[in-house]
C-alpha cells in the first residue's frame, strides 16, 4: 500500500461536518456561566486619555484596564517584539486600541452600558501613511524616526559603480494597499481558570502563541495557561497573532472576576478593528544597458507596520528577501524599512511580506520591457534564477528550479504568446503573466534555532495510532493532510489515524501554523515517526515516538546579518491571466485565469487544487476590487457590502497545472504552498489590465473607478520611466 | 431596556387600521431596516418605535397586468419581480441583479423605494417607466409618480398612517424598440450599484426620427437622475453626433455625484454615447435586436476579432 499514490484525493475528513452545519465553532458554545465581554477601544488615532467616564454598573458588571494588572504582571503582549501594549495607558496610538475590556452576564444590557461610555482625549496629530510616518507627522513616537526596522542586502557588484557605468538608469515606485483577511468565522475567544491554570477557548493558528504572548500579564508561566484550539473558520494570518489581542484582556478579566469570560466579534467589529496586511510602496531604481536588459537592481522597500512593531520586522524581512523576484540580477542591493503609523499594527497575512515584493518588482519588470518596446515574457525569462543560482542573501537554490517546464504548460493552456502578439496594448483586451516563489517554513535557521518543532506519535491497543502536534485545522486541510501522511506510511486505513485540534497540555509545541510550514516541516515529523512506528505497530500493544526538527546539513545562515540560505525549499509558481475592458464603464472581466506550481509533490491533489483556486482568486481580490482605505486612521470600508472580496462569478475559469518535483526533506517530497498561491495572481492581472488600457499602472488595488481613470488620464506603456537622479 | 410593540396584521384593512393609530416603522423585508437598527452579534436589533411587519399581507403580494399597466404588490421581492414576465424589462433586470439570492428573497419593491437611497437598484427603471405609487391609509388612497413619492436621499413623502400598497408601472416598453440597462457593480454579483444607467428608445413608424427616448441614472445624486428636457434634445429628431453629445452634455449637467464623479460622470456620457449610436446604427442597419448593452464583447480600436 505504500505504492498508493499519495497525491490522490480523498474526501476531507471535515467534508460532512463543514457542510451540514453540525460542527461547532466558538460562537456555538453555549458556555452559560461565562460572562460576555465586550472590548473598549480608542477612537481616535495618536492622543492622551484625559478620562474614562463609566456608567453606574449594576453587579455583577466590571471594566477591567491596564490598572487591573497584578504586581509582577506586565502590560504587553508577547508576540516576536514585545512592544504590542495588551491595554493603551495614559495614552493612545492608533484607533482601535484596547483600553479596556468591559464584562457582565447579559450581552444586552452589556451593550447598553458599552455605549454609554465616554472616553475624553487630548488628540494629537497622526501619521497614517508611509510618508507621513516617514515625514514623523505630529513627531516622531518610535525610535526617534518612526522606523521600526531596518535591514540591508546587498549581491554582486556594487550596485552605484554599476549605475555609474550603465547606459540608463530608471526609477520607479510600487504600491500595494492594505488588505483585510475575511476569514468566514470572526474573531472569538474565551477564558476560564479551571484548577490551577487558565483555561482558553480560542479560533486561532497557534495555540502555544497565545500562552507565551499573555502569560506575563499575570506574570505566570506559559505552562499555567491551557489552550485548546476551536474549530477555526479560517485565518489566512489573521488568527496567527491577532488572538493574543483578544486573549490578554480576556486573561485579565478571568483573573479580576474570578470568572469565565468570551467575547465573539461582529463582522464590522472584525473588519474595523483588527490587524491587515501591510500596505507597501517599493522605490526601484534601475541600471539598463542599450538594449534595455537589466545590470543591476537596488531597491527601497516600505512598510506600513502601524503602531506596535509585533511581527513585522520578519514580514520586512520576508519581503526584501522575495524583492528579486524569481530572478537572479548581476548586481543587486535592497533596503527595507518598517514605517511606524498611527494605524492598526499590521500582521501577518498569506504571504508574508513576499506579495508585496513579488508585485512589485514583476510589474516593474513589465514597465521596463514596455519601454522597450519587449514583451515582459521576453525580458522576464532572461533572468530567471536556476538551481545553484545565488540568491539575494548570498546562499543558492538547492532545488531544481522548474519554471522553463511550468512556464510551457501556462503558454500551451493561455495561448499567451499568440494573445500577447494579437492584442495590442489599449485594445481592450490583454493577457499578462507573472513568475513568483514562496520560501517555505521559517527563514534560515528559524526552524532550529527559534521553532525546534517537536512531534509526537502514540499507538493505542487497538490499533489507532493518534498525533500529537500544535498544528490547527483552519480549513486549508490539514486535518486530512496529516492523517494521510502517516496512514501512508504505516499502511493503515486513514480512519485508524486520530488527529483532534490541538490542547497545549495535551501536544508537543511543534510550532505555529503559518509560514507555509504545516506540511513541510511537520508532516515530514509526522513521516520520520511513522517510519519508526512501522516495525512495532504490528508487534507492540502501546508506545510513543516523538520526533524533533533537524536542520539539513551544509546550509548555514547568519540571522545578525542575514546571509546564507534563507530557504532550502522554495515554491515557485507561474501564473496567466486573460482580461477585458469595457470601454464605456472600465468594468474588467477576466477570461481566463491559467497556472502552474511547483510545490513538490501534492499530498492531496483537491486540497491543493482548492487552495490554488482560492489563493488566486484572494490575490487577483488584493489586486481590483479590495480598497481599504484609512482616513485619519479609521478604515472607511467595515463591512463585506463595502469591502468587496470577489465572487466566483468574477473569475469563473481557472486552469491549474503542477509538476512533481519532489522536495528531499518533506514528506513524500511535498513543500510548502499554502501562501505561494496567492503571490503571483495580483502581477498578472495588473499585467493583463495595463496591456488592455494600454495605460501603466504601478499600485493596486485598482477597482472600476481607477481603470476609468487610467483610461482617461494614465501615462502610456511605451512612455519613459523617470531617470534617476 | 425600551420595548416597541410588533404588530403582524393579517389584512391590509387591519394593517391600515393598525397604522391610523400608532405610527409605526414598516418593515416589509426587513433587508434594510434589520441591517441598519442592528446592534453587534447576539443582541437584538433596536427600534426607536412600533413595527408592523406586513411581508405575508395577501393584498399586497400580487402582480398582475390591467388597464395596459402592470400592478406590483408593495410586498413582492426582487426575486418574484425578476420572474414574473409580467413585469416589464428594465425592472426586471435591475430586481434580477440586486444584492444576492437570498436578499432578493426577501427584499421587497416597496422596501427598495422607501429606503429612497441613491443606489438603490429599482428607482432607475421606474424613473425611465414613469411609475407611480399607490398610497394608502384607513381614509384616503392616493397615487404619486415614484419621482415626486422619493424626495430626496433618504426621505420620501409618506404621511403617518400611510403605507405604500403597490407600485404601477405603465407598458410602454412593447413600444420601445431599443432598451438598455447597465448596472456597474461593485463587483459581478452580490453587488451594490457604482452607478446604473436604463435608457429606452422608439423611433417613428418605419422613420429615422426619434419618437421617444427615455435615460436614468441612479448612484449619480442624492437621488435617481431623469429628465424630460434632456430627452427632447432629441425627440422629433433625428440622431446625429451633435445631437448625442448635446444629450450626453445636457444629462452630465442634471446628475451631481459626490463620489467618484469623474468615473460616474463619464460612464453615464459613455453609456448615452454608445446607446444612441448603436441605436441608430441597429435601424439603419434593420438589425432588430432590441437590447443594446455597454459593448457587443469587443469592439475598442485595433481590437481583434472575436472568437
Amino acid at each position: 500500500m505504500t505504492t498508493d499514490d499519495i497525491s490522490k484525493s480523498v474526501r476531507r475528513i471535515d467534508a460532512v461536518s463543514k457542510s451540514n452545519g453540525s460542527i461547532k465553532y466558538m460562537c456555538d458554545y453555549e458556555l452559560p456561566d461565562y460572562l460576555w465581554a465586550r472590548l473598549v477601544r480608542s477612537s481616535i488615532p495618536r492622543g492622551t486619555i484625559r478620562e474614562i467616564h463609566l456608567p453606574d454598573l449594576p453587579e455583577g458588571y466590571r471594566f477591567v484596564s491596564a490598572r487591573d494588572i497584578p504586581a509582577g504582571g506586565q502590560n504587553q503582549l508577547s508576540m516576536i517584539a514585545n512592544d504590542w501594549r495588551c491595554f493603551a495607558d495614559g495614552d493612545v496610538r492608533y484607533v482601535g486600541e484596547t483600553i479596556g475590556i468591559l464584562c457582565g452576564p447579559d450581552k444586552t444590557v452589556l451593550e447598553d452600558l458599552y455605549e454609554k461610555i465616554k472616553i475624553d482625549y487630548e488628540e494629537a496629530e497622526c501619521a497614517v501613511t508611509i510618508d507621513e510616518g516617514l515625514a514623523c507627522k505630529g513627531g516622531a513616537f518610535v525610535n526617534g524616526d518612526n522606523i521600526h526596522c531596518r535591514l540591508k542586502l546587498e549581491k554582486g557588484e556594487n550596485v552605484d559603480d554599476v549605475f555609474a557605468r550603465a547606459d540608463k538608469v530608471v526609477e520607479e515606485t510600487v504600491e500595494t494597499g492594505y488588505q483585510e483577511h475575511v476569514y468566514l468565522e470572526t474573531n472569538a475567544a474565551a477564558c476560564k481558570k479551571i484548577g490551577s491554570k487558565y483555561q482558553f477557548l480560542a479560533s486561532c493558528q497557534c495555540p502555544f502563541y497565545i500562552r507565551k504572548s499573555v502569560a506575563p500579564i499575570l506574570g505566570i508561566k506559559p505552562e499555567d495557561i491551557v489552550v485548546q484550539q476551536t474549530t477555526t473558520g479560517g485565518a489566512f494570518g489573521g488568527k496567527e497573532h491577532f488572538p493574543d489581542v483578544l486573549c490578554g484582556p480576556l486573561l485579565l478579566a478571568a483573573y479580576v472576576t474570578g470568572r469565565g469570560v468570551k467575547i465573539v466579534f461582529d463582522r464590522e467589529e472584525d473588519i474595523e478593528f483588527s490587524v491587515k496586511r501591510h500596505p507597501s510602496k517599493v522605490v526601484f531604481k534601475t541600471a539598463l544597458d542599450r538594449n534595455g536588459d537589466i545590470l543591476a537592481m537596488d531597491s527601497k522597500v516600505y512598510y506600513n507596520v502601524g503602531a506596535y512593531l509585533a511581527s513585522s520586522f520578519v514580514v520586512l524581512q520576508r519581503g526584501c528577501f522575495h524583492v528579486a523576484g524569481c530572478y537572479e540580477f548581476p548586481s543587486f542591493r535592497t533596503e527595507g524599512f518598517g514605517v511606524a503609523t498611527n494605524t492598526f499594527p499590521s500582521c501577518a497575512f498569506r504571504g508574508f511580506g513576499a506579495p508585496q515584493t513579488l508585485f512589485a518588482v514583476e510589474t516593474h519588470m513589465c514597465h521596463i520591457a514596455e519601454m522597450y518596446g519587449r514583451d515582459p515574457l521576453e525580458l522576464k525569462s532572461k533572468y530567471f534564477i536556476k538551481q545553484g543560482g545565488v540568491t539575494s542573501t548570498n546562499g543558492r537554490v538547492v532545488e531544481r528550479v522548474m519554471i522553463p517546464e511550468m512556464l510551457e504548460q501556462v503558454l500551451v493552456a493561455s495561448d499567451y504568446c499568440r494573445k500577447a502578439r494579437e492584442y495590442k496594448p489599449g485594445s481592450g483586451r490583454g493577457i499578462g503573466i507573472s513568475f513568483y516563489n514562496h520560501g517555505g517554513a521559517f527563514t534560515g535557521n528559524g526552524e532550529s534555532a527559534i521553532i525546534k518543532a517537536r512531534f509526537r506519535l502514540k499507538k493505542y491497543k487497538d490499533g489507532h495510532v493518534e498525533l500529537f502536534c500544535g498544528q490547527t485545522e483552519m480549513g486549508q486541510g490539514f486535518h486530512t493532510i496529516l492523517p494521510k501522511i502517516a496512514a501512508h506510511v504505516l499502511e493503515i486505513p486513514r480512519e485508524m489515524v486520530i488527529f483532534d485540534d490541538p490542547n497545549t497540555d495535551r501536544v508537543p509545541d511543534s510550532g505555529p501554523t503559518a509560514a507555509s510550514r504545516s506540511t513541510m516541516i511537520v508532516g515530514y515529523l509526522c513521516e520520520k515517526a511513522a517510519k519508526l512506528a512501522k516495525e512495532r505497530y504490528k508487534t507492540e500493544d502501546e508506545f510513543e515516538i516523538e520526533t524533533q526538527y533537524e536542520h539539513p546539513e551544509g546550509y548555514p545562515w547568519d540571522q545578525s546579518s542575514f546571509q546564507g540560505y534563507a530557504y532550502i525549499g522554495y515554491g515557485w509558481g507561474v501564473c496567466a491571466v486573460e482580461v477585458e475592458v469595457d470601454p464605456c464603464t472600465g468594468e474588467v472581466t477576466t477570461l481566463g485565469v491559467w497556472s502552474s506550481h511547483d510545490c513538490g509533490r501534492l499530498i492531496d491533489e483537491l486540497i491543493v487544487h482548492g487552495q490554488t483556486n482560492g489563493g488566486i482568486m484572494q490575490g487577483l481580490g488584493w489586486a481590483s476590487t479590495e480598497v481599504l482605505d484609512n482616513v485619519k486612521g479609521h478604515f472607511k470600508q467595515t463591512s463585506i457590502s463595502d469591502y468587496i472580496i470577489p465572487t466566483s462569478m468574477d473569475y469563473p475559469k481557472q486552469e491549474c497545472f503542477y509538476v512533481d518535483n519532489p522536495y528531499q526533506w518533506g514528506p513524500s517530497g511535498a513543500k510548502g504552498m499554502g501562501e505561494l498561491v496567492f503571490n503571483g495572481s495580483a502581477a498578472a492581472y495588473i499585467d493583463a489590465l495595463s496591456r488592455a488600457i494600454g495605460k501603466r499602472i504601478s499600485s493596486i488595488p485598482c477597482p472600476t473607478e481607477r481603470v476609468m481613470d487610467l483610461m482617461l488620464h494614465g501615462e502610456g506603456l511605451d512612455s519613459a520611466l523617470n531617470a534617476a537622479h | 431596556m425600551e420595548e416597541v410593540t410588533c404588530y403582524i396584521p393579517r389584512t391590509l384593512d387591519e394593517a391600515l387600521e393598525i397604522l391610523s393609530k400608532d405610527d409605526c416603522t414598516i418593515l416589509a423585508g426587513g433587508s434594510d431596516l434589520m441591517v441598519s437598527h442592528k446592534r453587534t452579534i447576539g443582541v437584538d436589533p433596536r427600534f426607536s418605535k412600533s413595527v408592523m411587519i406586513i411581508r405575508n399581507l395577501p393584498e399586497i403580494r400580487k402582480i398582475y397586468t390591467e388597464g395596459g399597466e402592470c400592478h406590483i404588490g408593495a410586498a413582492s421581492t426582487s426575486s418574484e419581480i425578476a420572474e414574473n414576465p409580467l413585469v416589464p424589462w428594465h425592472l426586471r433586470q435591475a430586481a434580477s441583479r440586486m444584492g444576492a439570492v437570498a436578499l432578493r428573497n426577501s427584499a421587497t419593491i416597496a422596501g427598495n423605494i422607501a429606503n429612497a437611497s441613491p443606489k438603490g437598484d429599482t428607482p432607475g427603471p421606474l424613473y425611465l417607466l414613469d411609475a407611480r405609487v399607490k398610497i394608502r391609509s384607513a381614509k384616503e388612497s392616493r397615487e404619486e409618480p415614484v419621482s415626486d413619492f422619493i424626495v430626496k436621499f433618504r426621505e420620501i413623502d409618506l404621511k403617518p398612517g400611510e403605507m405604500i400598497t403597490e407600485v404601477v408601472v405603465p407598458l410602454s416598453e412593447d413600444d420601445f424598440d431599443y432598451v438598455f440597462w447597465h448596472k456597474v457593480g461593485t463587483r459581478k454579483a452580490n453587488a451594490i450599484s457604482k452607478v446604473t444607467v436604463s435608457m429606452a428608445l422608439k423611433f417613428e413608424d418605419g422613420g429615422s426620427v426619434v419618437r421617444d427616448f427615455r435615460v436614468s441614472a441612479t448612484a449619480t445624486g442624492s437621488k435617481t437622475n431623469r429628465s424630460r428636457d434632456v430627452e427632447n434634445i432629441i425627440i422629433g429628431k433625428e440622431i446625429s453626433e451633435d445631437l448625442i453629445e448635446e444629450v450626453a452634455e445636457a444629462f452630465d449637467g442634471i446628475i451631481s455625484p459626490r463620489a467618484m464623479p469623474e468615473f460616474r460622470r463619464e460612464t453615464c456620457r459613455r453609456c448615452i454615447r454608445r446607446f444612441l449610436s448603436e441605436a441608430e446604427r441597429r435601424r439603419a442597419a434593420g438589425d432588430r435586436r432590441k437590447m443594446i448593452d455597454t459593448y457587443d464583447g469587443y469592439h475598442m480600436p485595433g481590437a481583434p476579432e472575436v472568437r
